[in-house]
């Protein structure tokens, strides 16, 4: 009928990208490679014994006994498995991605539940995120900010903000309206509304969107190692790519302890102070 | 309401920090840039994995080059090295299954030569098959259910099995699959003993787990030829780092040697690196003539 040329648009768009903000790139990935560098030898200098007593004593203080053994076992599996260097790259990339995910959805979900306008044209952008599959932007990443972990951490980034925006957004929404009453019967402005009023009734929804963040984080692992995020994606991927179904196996372990211990950890985090 | 106040207190104090500790870090990277460093980008396949941890041990031993390796998938290594960000990607197979994106990047890369010569390509059927070429594939089509098993949608094997379809006019479907569903398809066919053709090349350690033949071809419609492995420099790596290049394009294997150090890295406990080191204890007369001429009187 008619040919619509929307893939040449968009690959233009990204060489023009490419071609003129080199130098703002060149920032981005400086911040982001030196964060990351910096939270990958805090986590990697200690001797790992230490590392496990201290995650452990965390998840313990946290989430409780239950948790606390599952991540002293959890853990020293994974350093069995000669998996702990890959964890903890893998942990940094994480967090690297999760703090700047949550620095940028946060306030936009406070921002998002102020103003009807910003949700009306942030909602649709969050849904673009969370369902363009993650290998399409993969190539731009590449593009943008070269291979290794930043292009990591960026597509991570995109893929795992959208629960923190809406999550925030939902929570400030269903503050209940007494509530917001009584503060501005005491006389509270909007700033206080917001700090003290507002966020804290709404922290454990925003909590549950970090959970999930952090959740959706650790699923792009795998897909960043193909663009050499290296981390525990890369045995995977070794493991698909030769047919090496131990070495498979033990990277995907080493991702669900990962997994298990961010989850509760983080969910104990929002129960607490609910 | 006090919790919370903490809460934030405590994560504005961690932004702080942690914006302090990266601009630190950022500064004392800046201060490296001194010292001589090679990018390499390799796939996660057997071959490339064994010689590329090589290149790094010998570069780092031998020539005091700080070496970054970094593993990817294919095109993402071909788009990083031709947008510069790269030094050199370890592993390109020519004349056929690469030949796509060489094609397409070939004014940003340069061929710095071959580290590895005699790659086959063609249709791979297990020995216990009875048919020997691809002209006889027509006549037992339905053994094979008239599938042959192809690995991703752009590689350049996939064009090529397309064109030989047509060429001998086989009544075949090409399935489209990935080189992992390809090779657990092959598995679960040879462990059943059954017949199956697939889209494989060597070197690939499936030959060394499977008894497998390369089904022939006619003399005069010779698609696949033997090839070899190339490494593929980024533009200007020649002028702004002579020596790597100069190294890489040096840096050869036989198959002896090839499979010598494969077979060593697949028996290891130890990581690929420390295996590298080691055969490179073991074969310094292999390396030796990879080193430039100028590094070798500046290193004595």
């Amino acid at each position: 009928m008619f040919d619509l040329p929307v893939g040449d648009a968009f690959e233009f768009a990204i060489n023009w990208l490419t071609d003129n903000l080199s130098g703002f790139f060149d920032l981005v990935t400086l911040v982001v490679d030196s964060f990351l560098v910096g939270i990958e030898n805090l986590l990697l200098f200690p001797h790992p014994i230490i590392m496990i007593v201290l995650f452990s004593a965390l998840a313990w203080y946290v989430s409780g006994k239950g948790v606390g053994i599952f991540t002293v076992l959890g853990l020293f599996v994974i350093e069995g498995m000669d998996m702990w260097d890959g964890t903890m790259e893998t942990l940094a990339l994480i967090i690297t991605a999760v703090v700047i995910a949550l620095l940028i959805g946060i306030p936009l979900g406070i921002w998002a539940s102020k103003s009807k306008t910003v949700e009306k044209v942030v909602r649709p952008i969050l849904d673009f995120m969370q369902t363009m599959p993650a290998f399409v932007y993969l190539i731009p990443a590449v593009l943008f900010f070269g291979l290794g972990q930043v292009p990591g951490v960026i597509a991570t980034l995109i893929f795992a903000m959208p629960p923190a925006v809406r999550l925030t957004n939902l929570g400030i929404r269903q503050v209940p309206e007494e509530i917001r009453e009584a503060a501005l019967a005491f006389g509270s402005d909007s700033k206080q509304m917001l700090m003290k009023v507002e966020l804290p009734v709404a922290l454990p929804t925003i909590l549950a969107g970090v959970n999930q963040t952090i959740m959706l984080a650790l699923s792009m692992v795998v897909i960043a190692a193909l663009i050499g995020a290296g981390g525990l994606g890369q045995p995977v991927v070794t493991g698909l790519q030769q047919l090496d179904i131990g070495l498979g196996f033990e990277g995907g372990l080493a991702i669900v302890i990962l997994a298990v211990f961010l989850d509760r950890v983080t969910q104990s985090l929002g129960a607490s102070t609910g | 309401m006090r919790t919370n106040n903490r809460i934030w207190n405590m994560l504005s104090k961690l932004g702080i920090f942690v914006l302090a500790f990266g601009l630190i870090t950022a500064c004392s990277q800046k201060s490296e840039n001194e010292t001589k460093t090679a990018d390499l980008v390799y796939v996660n396949w057997a071959e490339g994995i064994a010689y590329t941890n090589l290149a790094k041990v010998v570069l780092e031993d031998k020539m005091d080059y700080e070496v970054e390796i970094t593993s990817a998938g294919v095109g993402p290594a071909y788009t990083a090295v031709a947008n510069g960000d790269s030094d050199a990607f370890m592993e390109t197979w020519l004349p056929t299954l690469h030949a796509d994106y060489v094609e397409q990047y070939k004014e940003d890369i340069v061929d710095l030569g071959t580290v590895y010569e005699g790659t086959q390509s063609g249709l791979v059927v297990p020995a216990y098959v009875e048919i020997n070429k691809i002209s006889e594939l027509n006549a037992v089509r339905n053994q094979f259910n008239g599938e042959i098993t192809g690995i991703d949608a752009g590689a350049g094997i996939m064009k090529t099995t397309n064109e030989v379809i047509e060429d001998y006019n086989l009544d075949y479907e090409l399935i489209q699959s990935s080189g992992p569903a390809m090779t657990s398809a092959l598995k679960k066919a040879y462990e059943n003993q059954e017949p199956i053709v697939v889209t494989g090349w060597k070197p690939h350690w499936m030959f060394g787990s499977f008894d497998l033949k390369f089904l022939e071809q006619d003399e005069d419609m010779m698609k696949w030829k033997t090839g070899s492995i190339h490494i593929m420099g980024r533009k200007n790596l020649e002028e702004d780092k002579p020596e790597l290049a100069a190294f890489l394009t040096n840096m050869h294997l036989t198959d002896a040697e090839l499979a010598d150090l494969m077979v060593q890295i697949n028996e290891s406990d130890m990581s690929e690196e420390e295996v590298a080191k080691e055969w490179l204890t073991n074969n310094e007369d292999v390396v030796a003539d990879w080193i430039p001429e100028d590094e070798m009187q500046a290193g004595m």
